[in-house]
């Protein structure tokens, strides 16, 4: 029998198997000589729109701590709730505020979002009322000449269920997301901005901080103002523009430890600057 | 006159395909060129991905497809075998084939859920390289199988029987014989599911993750090359040229992984040939 299984491993094919076998240990050892690296870890988990902001920040306070890792992961601010209430993670990220039936979570405020209608900049429409987004957005309004602009038919962008940017949108004008007829639905910022550039009928709605940025760097929209108010990060600041959003860290229970110093940490004025690269409002 | 038509539209299909493939390569090299330097390659990334490089990434990236090759490549092999020469085609074997098939087809998001929930959660093996390595094993197996598989049946059968009648073993004609002649069809496996795997955002976002960071360890979770493009052009305001100059390095890395590839598995086969 042992004769046998060795002529069925010629030469070749157990110096095949040996090479494999040597780095399938390699890979091993690498495993498990690296496990006692780690001191302590942190996951935060949710909305794609606070993850790089909440990476950036992790980054800093991990040069200060070189001891702790912290791992952010996106998925959505449902994901963040979710995850953050059953101990998938350890803090939750979450681009709106929470609800009454999230009040089991505590929300740290990290950073303020404005919320822009954009459309094509070769739109001739310069304002639209409350009323007549919403007819636009659940169908009534079928084409631009109906409010004032050229005739071309509206292209109604909306976003994907699960993303904050759409209850926020949804609650500040009544609306349920049943009653939306939308032909195209997006999912990040950056999709909204490029599905609306590239398209001359289109209306959809943004960060206003992301929206302000490619306006200023030549991308083809422009953002309409809200009940009158500049839809800008200024008007955001101050308070002044009414459809923002506050971005929340959310956790569970009591606060100790790395989570909250790291908490205390991204809440401080030591990462302001880091805030504004993202095109965020300090609060 | 109607050859003629035939094959002017033939030549015109075909040059639509080459300039879609063109233009495709060349909107990346054009826009990516200007961003990519050595600095770029060897340094971290910095503002979300905005400044600064991308080498964290290379190495995970290159970690995670290492663990999915690693595995996928004996097991797929061996399944290849057991299929083509070994089941007789029995009705197990039969039902194997077809929910290979059917898992060839699945979109790798699939992949992805399945890879969280199985090895993320319920293995505890968390966001981590090992996940993700693990989770693109599963996606590119049934490709890869069905590849050899064929490969290895349309090795002519006097081959087989002339082996056996030289008094071959069975596992030597397979070793000696089968896989040499198979060898083309497993190369084209190898790059099919290189390409696949190293292109991979969907499956990978959910199990290796999204942190940025130098992995220390294979429990770490890590940013692969597909997922922080995705992230630069689909999340991050301004990072469209960075997104331009990882795509650039991520084309040059699948043609030099591919041939990298092929001239190991040609060394490999060559020997067990004349040895």
């Amino acid at each position: 029998m042992r004769v046998s299984f060795r002529n069925l491993l010629s030469q070749a094919s157990r110096k095949f198997l040996t090479k494999s076998l040597t780095l399938t240990v390699s890979i091993g050892l690498s495993v498990f000589s690296n496990i006692s690296i780690a001191g302590e870890r942190l996951t935060l988990t949710g909305s794609s729109t606070v993850a790089p902001l909440a990476l950036e920040m992790a980054k800093r306070y991990e040069k200060n701590h070189p001891d702790v890792r912290i791992n952010v992961q996106t998925g959505g601010s449902s994901r963040g709730i979710n995850d953050a209430r059953v101990g998938l993670s350890d803090i939750g990220m979450v681009s709106r505020g929470l609800k009454d039936s999230e009040k089991d979570l505590t929300p740290h405020v990290i950073a303020l979002d404005g919320i822009g209608i954009i459309v094509h900049s070769s739109n001739t429409v310069t304002q639209l009322t409350r009323d007549q987004i919403v007819d636009i957005y659940t169908g009534n309004i079928k084409n631009w000449r109906q409010v004032g602009g050229d005739d071309v038919e509206i292209t109604v962008v909306n976003k994907a269920e699960g993303r904050s940017t759409l209850e926020l949108f949804l609650h500040f004008f009544k609306l349920k997301n049943s009653q939306i007829k939308p032909q195209v639905v997006i999912g990040d910022n950056q999709q909204g901005i490029k599905t609306v550039s590239g398209n001359p009928g289109a209306i959809g709605y943004v960060s206003i901080g992301t929206a302000e940025f490619e306006h200023n760097r030549g991308t083809a929209i422009k953002l309409l103002p809200m009940d009158g108010e500049q839809a800008s990060v200024v008007g955001v600041a101050s308070g002044d523009y009414p459809l923002s959003r506050p971005l929340n860290l959310v956790t569970k229970g009591e606060l100790n430890g790395v989570t909250a110093d790291f908490i205390k940490f991204v809440q401080s004025d030591a990462v302001s600057d880091l805030i504004e690269n993202q095109f965020f409002v300090a609060p | 006159m109607s050859d003629r038509i035939f094959s002017f539209s033939i030549y015109c299909i075909s040059l639509i395909v080459v300039a879609a493939f063109v233009w495709i390569i060349s909107d990346v090299v054009l826009k990516g060129y200007s961003l990519v330097s050595w600095d770029f390659i060897v340094s971290e990334p910095e503002d979300a991905g905005r400044g600064g490089g991308i080498a964290p990434i290379l190495v995970s990236t290159l970690w995670v497809l290492l663990i999915a090759l690693v595995i996928a490549l004996p097991l797929g092999i061996a399944t290849a075998i057991w299929l083509a020469e070994f089941s007789r085609s029995n009705t197990g074997a039969v039902h194997i084939g077809t929910a290979l098939d059917v898992l060839a087809g699945v979109p790798s998001i699939v992949y992805g859920l399945f890879g969280n929930a199985f090895f993320c959660i319920y293995l505890g093996l968390g966001y981590s390289i090992l996940s993700g390595g693990l989770t693109l094993a599963c996606m590119i197996l049934p490709v890869f199988i069905r590849t050899c598989e064929s490969g290895i049946r349309a090795v002519n059968s006097d081959w087989r029987l002339g082996g056996i009648a030289l008094g071959m073993r069975r596992s030597v004609v397979v070793w000696k014989i089968l896989l040499p002649a198979a060898k083309p069809a497993i190369i084209a496996g190898l790059v099919l599911s290189i390409g696949r795997a190293t292109a991979e955002t969907a499956a990978l976002i959910f199990t290796s993750g999204y942190v940025d960071r130098m992995p220390e360890s294979m429990f770490d979770s890590a940013r692969v090359l597909a997922v922080h493009i995705y992230d630069l052009t689909m999340n991050v305001t301004g990072g469209d040229q960075a997104a331009y100059g990882s795509a650039l390095i991520l084309i040059v890395l699948i043609i030099v992984l591919n041939a990298l590839a092929q001239s190991l598995l040609d060394s490999w086969f060559r020997r067990s040939e004349y040895s």
